[in-house]
């Protein structure tokens, strides 16, 4: 294991955030099989206590996950000095077998974390706890898969050694190599460039029309739940090259580095945010008919909405910067 | 009409100094009349009245205030209903030192927003017309105990409430002023509001303003008398 204050950062936070879900889990768990608002027997009382307890150590576990996504990241991009043949984050994370699988998984828990957080708000703006069993049926799903990404982010950082010699970007992610990253590459630029403007403006459209009239929201969380494949594809594929002005360089990682104004993190932040905020509104549309959310949901959802239509705006005036100031024409 | 159904509220439990506060009270507390809980120090009664009150949750049983059963009812939401639905008056008044008695009269109305100038105006309609108006710029500090009272009474109307709670509101107070306290009691049923009062002075629980008095006595209800 290397010794750095990140690492030991994410390390004691995944053993700390895994000791606090699994003891949430119990209670989501006695929730699902006790909870009865009618009754207002003892344990009725002391589950509806608990929640805010729950709920509360959910939010803040969550958002650190949320926030280590890019912790992680970093941490990987900074420590490639250490391993022969790594350049950025892409060497670092092959350096274990490890190293992918904890950044596929903590991106889905990321995804799935932030959906949490948007149901947990939603059920708060209801007096009668409305969403509560289906928040802790879907934690009971997100635990494990956020278990397994902490346990796997120990290991990679366990298993990290400095003298490791292993790939660097430009082999991971070249259009002859083998692999997710090679693949992607191999897109043609065009058809991603394409796919990605084209979802980008539905979601803000679909985001503005659900705005306006309240209706649509279904179409925002579907545009929005393909345009964010699509967007991190769109990088390998399309947008990458022009930030480095070199037409073979696809690294999704080295957008995160000084040299290129760590570019990726407001990048990744934004497509992030705000595809994941459209998806809230079309993960909220069933519970529009429950009666004490028909008031408080909409205007909610119309929140969210406005504010994933915010962040792609950012987002596509960001990459209409990269291609307007670099020297590259594909 | 506020309905208590089988409400228990225990202390430390679980604890060797568990207390089982209230124990089992069921109980009808009518709109626009004055209720009186009475019993002896430990009986329970301002536990009834803070359970009442949204201040404390039971450790079982439902409350419900009107047509909502507010137990259940997520904390900003109960908030909410103790902000509109009670006024409260405490044994010890509990008035804010340093602050006059104008501007603790006007604390309870500054989370629901609304303008200031109304709110001043009505802050000090509601302390002359309880008598203390020449004290309204005067510190908390200063006031003697049948003013802190009346101030008090003014704070707990600030925001309109329809039920008054008052806990041992005489307990400081000589007979005169005690009885004066029961003539505005009468004055906030007239106006239609419910009063519920937690006391074990007679002059309270024998003034002909009372409705009804429920006696209390190791958490339970030993008595109802109309």
């Amino acid at each position: 294991m290397i010794l750095h204050p990140s690492v030991l950062a994410l390390v004691g936070s995944a053993l700390l955030g895994g000791g606090l879900l699994v003891y949430s889990s119990w209670w989501a768990a006695r929730v699902l099989l006790r909870w009865d608002l009618s009754s207002g027997s003892e344990l009725q009382v002391a589950l509806e206590r608990r929640t805010y307890l729950v709920s509360t150590i959910l939010a803040y576990v969550l958002l650190f996950e949320l926030a280590s996504l890019f912790l992680f990241v970093f941490t990987a991009d900074s420590m490639a000095p250490l391993f022969t043949g790594a350049m950025c984050a892409a060497g670092s994370l092959r350096a274990s077998p490890y190293g992918y699988p904890a950044l596929m998984l903590q991106t889905a828990g990321f995804a799935m974390a932030s959906l949490w957080l948007v149901v947990n708000r939603a059920d708060s703006l209801g007096y009668d706890y409305p969403l509560i069993r289906y928040k802790y049926g879907f934690l009971l799903v997100l635990t494990p898969v956020l278990l397994l990404e902490m346990g796997l982010r120990v290991a990679f950082f366990l298993d990290l050694k400095p003298d490791v010699i292993t790939s660097c970007c430009g082999s991971l992610f070249g259009a002859r190599g083998r692999g997710l990253g090679s693949d992607l590459a191999g897109i043609p630029p065009k058809v991603a460039a394409v796919a990605f403007v084209a979802l980008l403006a539905g979601v803000i459209l679909a985001g503005l029309h659900f705005w306006a009239t309240g209706r649509g929201g279904w179409a925002v969380g579907v545009l929005a739940l393909v345009l964010l494949p699509t967007g991190l594809g769109a990088v390998v594929a399309w947008l990458s090259p022009y930030v480095y002005e070199l037409p073979t360089h696809h690294c999704p990682f080295c957008l995160l580095q000084r040299e290129y104004d760590w570019v990726g993190y407001p990048f990744y932040g934004a497509l992030l945010g705000g595809s994941l905020s459209g998806v809230g509104v079309g993960v909220l549309m069933p519970f529009r008919s429950i009666p004490s959310l028909a008031g408080p949901l909409p205007a909610y959802q119309r929140r969210l909405a406005a504010f994933s239509v915010w962040l792609l705006v950012a987002l596509g005036v960001l990459v209409a910067v990269i291609l307007a100031r670099s020297q590259l024409r594909l | 009409m506020i309905r208590l159904e089988d409400v228990r509220k225990v202390f430390h439990q679980g604890r060797p100094d568990e207390l089982v506060a209230v124990d089992g009270v069921s109980l009808d507390i009518s709109d626009k009349q004055v209720t009186v809980l009475r019993g002896p120090s430990g009986s329970g009664k301002t536990s009834v009245l803070a359970l009442v009150g949204c201040m404390a949750r039971p450790t079982s049983g439902r409350i419900h205030v009107g047509d909502r059963e507010v137990t259940s009812l997520p904390e900003h939401f109960l908030t909410e209903v103790r902000r509109r639905t009670f006024g409260f008056v405490f044994q010890e008044f509990h008035l804010v030192r340093g602050l006059t008695a104008l501007e603790n009269v006007m604390l309870p109305a500054y989370p629901l927003g609304g303008s200031r100038k109304q709110l001043l105006s009505r802050a000090q309609a509601l302390l002359e017309r309880f008598g203390v108006g020449g004290r309204a710029r005067e510190r908390a500090d200063w006031l003697s105990g049948g003013e802190s009272q009346r101030v008090a009474i003014a704070r707990a109307l600030v925001n309109d409430p329809m039920v008054v709670v008052a806990d041992e509101p005489t307990a400081h107070l000589d007979s005169k002023l005690s009885a004066s306290f029961m003539g505005v009691v009468d004055a906030l049923r007239s106006e239609g509001r419910t009063v519920l009062i937690a006391s074990h002075d007679p002059i309270v629980h024998e003034s002909e303003v009372v409705d009804r008095v429920v006696t209390l006595r190791d958490g339970r209800i030993v008595d109802e008398a109309l």
